[in-house]
């Protein structure tokens, strides 16, 4: 199994303090990978360097052996990166279906030309992309809204609608910043299952969640950060049982 | 409702029905004239509302690209012997030229910056097209060559207005193209979410750019027209006030609905037609109006009105 995504001792500082520190660590393509700490610890922080939404201070990031270093976040995209927010980032002046299909950018003929002129490439394009994202939006459970205004849906269902959009890309690997967020039991049950879904389909799925009972079910692999350093790697279980993490949760030594 | 939706862009045709009939209550020259600076306005406002209205970016200088294609192509024509229908594309390409180098450092900017920067612009065009008085004319303005057909030159205010009328409505059809297509979804995604519209792919500022050049080329076209048309020059085509009048046709007729542009044209060029005998109250009036539709109708009038029609959201 090779690694899709290699970290070599990151670190992004803010100000003289160090977010994430010298951090080191590999993503297995196919599996599901948990990013989990205490709040503070430098979870978003890494998505944000990993998608690059943040450039790091030192160290690199290779992305199939490929350094990623300045590459913005759409270069990133057309590399085969996906990611959904931990605050919501939907266009609130798109329909749901829109947004979703919003996600396809990258498959559609985007020429200028093509697009004034409304050739019937465009139109057919369209109308798959439409297609496409109903798809998506059956596939997290949202095909009772497909036109709805985003301002007229739950909470819980716009984290879906994110997910969606993130689908339609088509990504290699996809992050899920705290998808589980806000959400009632039921809820969580579902996305843990569509999660599983996606990784069976060969999705390469990275995710930060504080609810453990969800990271614990699902993960192939957990990372365990605090203060923006690695404090442990390994499977649930083997985290779970790590003395070290026991203490940074519980607080203590 | 099934038959309207089976024709593919009913509006569209609705306006060129508009545009025709129009003429059938035109009297006199005058009346013409009137219309014709309408049909310009609205030019400038559907290419305004691609920026503000789809992509979100806020422009206060497009009267800077108005007053500068108007004067590319009248020096072009009257100072170095262009034929017109040379100087006229190449003022819109000056002027989206000039767009694109502005374009990448000003759209790095947003809200209140990126509306100084532009209003900036507008107002150092102004400048220079005022004091540059050896190749401008200076204050007094210059003037501009007839548009000519053959042998004939273009001076029928009926002949101007099928021009206008028939340019208008491409820009339209052309402007409910791009926004009906992936390049619009990205635009507005870039409005919605910058960030959510560049993890997916897309190059935000690289649409910004495109559209903000692509809204100065409209500004020019209808500057452009505004030159040959009436004849001559002032460096008043770029007076920021008129920066400001094509903002408050977009936010008037309803940000991101390009028939609401037209209708902001409509109403804003008209109304200091009513107001002839209370000038020092059009400014007053003109303010008036826009707080009661800002407050009131925060969409907009064509968005606001369109709601309320059942079934129909355009």
């Amino acid at each position: 199994m090779s690694a899709i995504l290699e970290c070599r001792e990151l670190t992004k500082s803010f100000g003289g303090v160090d977010a994430v520190a010298d951090l080191s660590f590999t993503v297995d393509r196919g599996h599901i990978h948990s990013i989990i700490g205490p709040n503070g610890a430098g979870k978003t922080t890494l998505i944000n360097l990993l998608t690059g939404i943040y450039t790091p201070t030192a160290g690199s990031i290779l992305l199939s052996d490929h350094d990623t270093r300045g590459l913005a976040p759409y270069k990133l995209a057309q590399r085969g990166l996906g990611r959904t927010f931990q605050n919501l980032q939907i266009c609130m002046n798109m329909s749901a279906v829109e947004n979703v299909m919003v996600g396809r950018h990258l498959r559609l003929n985007r020429g200028f030309v093509s697009a004034l002129l409304r050739l019937p490439s465009v139109r057919s394009g369209d109308r798959d992309c439409r297609a496409r994202a109903l798809e998506l939006m059956r596939f997290v459970g949202l095909e009772d809204q497909i036109d709805q205004h985003p301002s007229e849906m739950s909470y819980g269902a716009l984290k879906r609608l994110e997910i969606a959009r993130s689908l339609a890309a088509e990504p290699e690997l996809l992050f899920l910043d705290e998808p589980a967020a806000g959400l009632n039991a039921n809820e969580t049950h579902a996305i843990g299952a569509l999660i599983r879904e996606l990784a069976a389909s060969g999705v390469t799925v990275v995710l930060v969640e504080h609810d453990m009972k969800l990271v614990m079910d699902i993960s192939d692999d957990v990372l365990v950060l605090n203060y923006g350093r690695k404090l442990a790697q390994g499977t649930p279980q083997a985290v779970q049982n790590d003395p070290e993490v026991v203490a940074a949760y519980l607080g203590g030594a | 409702m099934g038959m309207l939706k089976r024709i593919p862009r009913p509006g569209l045709i609705v306006l060129a029905l508009i545009l025709a009939a129009a003429p059938l209550v035109f009297s006199n020259p005058y009346q013409y004239d009137v219309a014709i600076h309408v049909l310009i306005n609205a030019m400038v406002a559907v290419g305004l509302n691609l920026l503000m209205g789809y992509a979100g970016q806020i422009s206060l200088g497009h009267a800077g690209f108005f007053g500068l294609g108007a004067y590319v192509t009248a020096v072009l024509s009257a100072n170095y012997g262009w034929p017109v229908y040379l100087s006229m594309p190449a003022a819109l390409v000056v002027v989206a030229l000039l767009a694109f180098v502005v374009a990448r450092p000003i759209l790095r900017l947003s809200g209140h910056y990126l509306a100084m920067a532009t209003l900036g612009l507008g107002i150092l065009i102004s400048i220079v097209l005022r004091t540059e008085a050896g190749i401008t004319g200076g204050p007094d303005g210059m003037m501009a060559p007839p548009l000519s057909i053959g042998d004939t030159n273009l001076y029928d205010e009926r002949y101007w207005y099928a021009l206008i009328a028939v340019l208008l409505l491409a820009t339209v059809w052309l402007a409910l193209n791009l926004i009906d297509s992936p390049v619009g979804r990205a635009l507005r995604a870039v409005h919605g979410s910058e960030v959510a519209a560049e993890v997916v792919g897309v190059h935000t500022l690289g649409y910004k750019v495109l559209i903000f050049v692509v809204s100065a080329v409209l500004a020019a076209l209808a500057g452009v027209l505004t030159a040959h048309y009436s004849g001559f020059v002032t460096p008043d085509l770029a007076n920021f006030i008129y920066s400001i009048e094509f903002v408050t046709m977009v936010v008037l007729g309803g940000m991101a609905s390009t028939y609401g542009a037209i209708v902001g044209a409509v109403i804003l060029t008209l109304l200091p037609q009513f107001l002839t005998g209370v000038d020092d109250l059009e400014v007053m009036i003109l303010g008036a109006i826009l707080m009661v539709v800002v407050i009131f109708m925060p969409t907009g009038l064509v968005p606001t009105l369109a709601r309320l029609v059942p079934g129909g959201r355009r």
